[in-house]
């Protein structure tokens, strides 16, 4: 799959945790949401990338079953929005924008809270509470109010609360929004864990956060996606030429020459050699350099970030 | 100067804000006007009162017919013997009642002659109603004295004892006080659910397998357990003051939960029209405490014009003192306070439908 090109709308497929069918959202006049088409396949960890305003918690709220559309559909795990919300609302799992917990009462109460409205047992509540309240570093804090917590560990139970009723489907928007570095971290890490045991829906407008976590990324604009891919399949499909950087010894003339002959561009500047062409294949670079008679120290093909894919294809850039 | 700039910048906040600028100077303009209409010149109150006469002299009748009679602020009704008209007092459906003693006409006539008199009238009333009967007395003093024509009070023999009880002050006030509290519970109960639907508490529990109907009874029931507890300290805090309920404790009770769910259904009703805690509080306050004034929390109903006694009664405050207020005074059973009980039971029950409904509603915008 390339950028640029949008999913055609496909029959319902059990290997897909959630698909949407010219899903739109207008209000008053103003689209939010523009007919998109999404398969997101089960274990997935997908991410909506996008500026503020571009649609992404408008789409979680459809799928969530919190807005209604105003025309189009979409499923979750076979699951209808406008049909079947409450079965929707049995199987998954949310962790809203703005971090939504009861200040007044502690991990514990606001895990059970959720844990009871969505019917698990007490036993089951108290294991699962364990668990999260380790792997996300809360276990010390168990009896403290949440109001005297910090804004990652407010975040991290903002999540675990999504997460206490083991959910197939997961929506996390804008999961470290705000967050200091070590804290975006903390929870990165632990989203890392719950890849390909459950379905994710992540939004977020940072490059990074999805480059890091996601398994596809479809970013969004004024409502649309605009480009749907892997990290690199994004990447890779804005760059006209690659450029690889290699740093090494014994970069003689001879060997300039004939790099030079195989590929379109080469530059030189003491020890490091710049490659640049339509195709890169590192290998077969590495090889040759060697069988010239150079030693190559350490090499990378420089890839464009996120950020260059999003200017590539909206004209505009990312804002925070 | 920093702290100009932020003032500057607050002023223009709260100056841009129509809700918050209405509270600032349309709050106290209401009370103005409130205290205005109800203090500042004539008021159209009238007091109900029962006449036995046993002179039965053409004198006597006139005094009935064309001295009380023609006084505006007095309500005259006959009555044949002082039984029914001490169950009306109790009830009260009478503020006061004299009797005209035999020998009435013939005392005034002999004053009227010039000669020594001696007009005295026996006057029965509700100590519970303090202000009510001392303005009844003066009243009823000058009337007789203008009518017979002399300058000395007349003599008035005040005859509480026929009450069943010793009305203290705090048996008065009791009741109002706690209809106060009960009303703040307006803005506690739209706070509650407003803060939920601000902070986005609501919106995530929406994303549960949880229905409006749950939340909205969630509220209920929360609202509803400190409803009763408001009412269990205030009643025990008032009995700790003195007050002492002669009537049913339960009947009490009820009279005050019933008013209490009013106050939810309100609250509820703000809260849906609300987007935010800063929009809810303003509004419910401005509703509350007029009310509260209106309703005879402090003072007696009584003094009010009757066009703001008409609003008054229009909802369920002023009704639940006055029923509370017989109850804990008088000892009245459902019986004697039947049509304000039903008022009371059909806007607990209309109000908090249409805040449910409204709250659904707006739940799902």
């Amino acid at each position: 799959m390339t950028s640029h090109n949008i999913e055609p709308v496909r029959v319902k497929d059990d290997t897909f945790a959630i698909q949407t069918y010219q899903l739109t959202k207008i209000f008053n006049g103003v689209v939010a949401v523009d007919g998109i088409e999404l398969n997101i396949k089960k274990g997935e960890l997908f991410a909506l990338l996008g500026p503020n305003g571009a649609g992404k918690t408008t789409t979680i709220n459809m799928l969530c079953c919190l807005l209604k559309p105003t025309s189009g559909t979409a499923t979750v795990m076979g699951y209808d929005i406008n049909h079947q919300p409450f079965k929707i609302k049995e199987i998954i799992g949310v962790s809203p924008q703005e971090t939504v917990i009861s200040e007044h009462l502690n991990p514990q109460e606001n895990l059970n809270l959720i844990g009871k409205i969505h019917g698990i047992s007490p036993g089951e509540l108290k294991i699962r509470s364990q668990q999260l309240l380790e792997t996300m570093g809360l276990t010390g804090r168990v009896k403290d109010q949440v109001r005297k917590f910090s804004g990652g560990m407010k975040r991290r139970l903002n999540i675990m609360m999504a997460l206490i009723h083991n959910p197939e489907v997961i929506f996390l928007d804008e999961p470290t929004l705000g967050l200091d570095p070590q804290a975006r971290r903390a929870i990165w890490e632990y989203i890392i864990r719950l890849k390909g045991e459950k379905t994710i829906l992540l939004t977020t407008h940072y490059m990074d956060e999805a480059d890091f976590l996601a398994d596809r990324i479809g970013i969004m604009d004024n409502g649309r996606i605009a480009a749907l891919g892997t990290s690199t399949e994004l990447k890779m499909s804005v760059l006209e030429k690659h450029a690889m950087i290699i740093y090494a010894w014994n970069l003689t003339q001879k060997v300039i020459g004939e790099m030079r002959s195989r590929y379109a561009g080469v530059e030189v500047t003491g020890g490091t050699m710049t490659i640049t062409d339509k195709r890169l294949d590192f290998k077969e670079i590495v090889d040759h350099l060697h069988s010239s008679g150079a030693t190559v120290r350490s090499a990378y093909i420089k890839e464009p970030s996120l950020d260059d894919v999003f200017l590539h294809i909206t004209g505009k850039e990312l804002r925070e | 100067m920093k702290f100009l700039e932020l003032a500057k910048r607050n002023f223009k906040e709260t100056c841009r804000d129509p809700l918050a600028l209405g509270f600032l100077l349309g709050f106290p303009l209401l009370f103005m006007l409130l205290f205005g209409a109800i203090f500042g010149g004539g008021t159209s109150s009238s007091y109900p009162i029962g006449v036995i006469d046993d002179d039965n002299t053409p004198l006597s009748q006139a005094f009935i017919d064309d001295a009380l009679a023609n006084v505006p602020t007095l309500e005259v009704a006959n009555y044949d013997d002082t039984a029914t008209a001490l169950k009306d007092l109790k009830f009260g459906d009478l503020r006061v009642y004299i009797v005209i003693p035999q020998g009435f006409g013939e005392q005034v006539s002999q004053n009227w002659e010039g000669k020594a008199a001696n007009i005295f009238l026996q006057m029965t009333y509700d100590e519970s109603d303090i202000m009510t009967s001392e303005q009844i007395i003066s009243i009823i003093n000058s009337v007789t004295r203008s009518f017979a024509h002399i300058e000395i009070p007349v003599t008035i023999n005040a005859n509480p004892i026929h009450i069943e009880t010793e009305i203290t002050y705090i048996d008065y006030m009791g009741p109002g006080i706690i209809i106060f509290g009960l009303l703040i519970l307006i803005p506690t109960s739209a706070r509650i659910m407003v803060s939920d639907k601000e902070k986005g508490f609501l919106s995530r529990l929406l994303t549960t397998p949880t229905r409006p109907l749950d939340f909205i009874s969630g509220y209920s029931l929360c609202l509803v357990i400190i409803a009763i507890i408001q009412i269990v300290i205030f009643l025990a805090a008032a009995c700790g003051f003195g007050m002492n309920i002669v009537g049913s404790l339960w009947l009490t009770f009820l009279i005050f939960f019933l008013t209490g769910l009013s106050s939810i259904g309100i609250g509820m009703v703000v809260a849906s029209l609300s987007k935010s805690e800063n929009q809810a509080e303003p509004l419910c306050w401005l509703f509350s405490m007029p009310l509260a004034m209106l309703s005879g929390c402090w003072f007696s109903i009584d003094m009010l014009p009757s066009y703001l006694k008409s609003i008054a009664y229009a909802f369920p405050y002023a009704h639940s003192i006055v029923a509370s207020r017989s109850v804990i005074t008088r000892g009245v059973g459902l019986e004697a306070i039947t049509i304000d009980f039903l008022f009371l039971v059909g806007w607990a029950v209309v109000i908090f439908a249409i805040g449910v409904i409204l709250f659904r509603r707006s739940m799902r915008s």
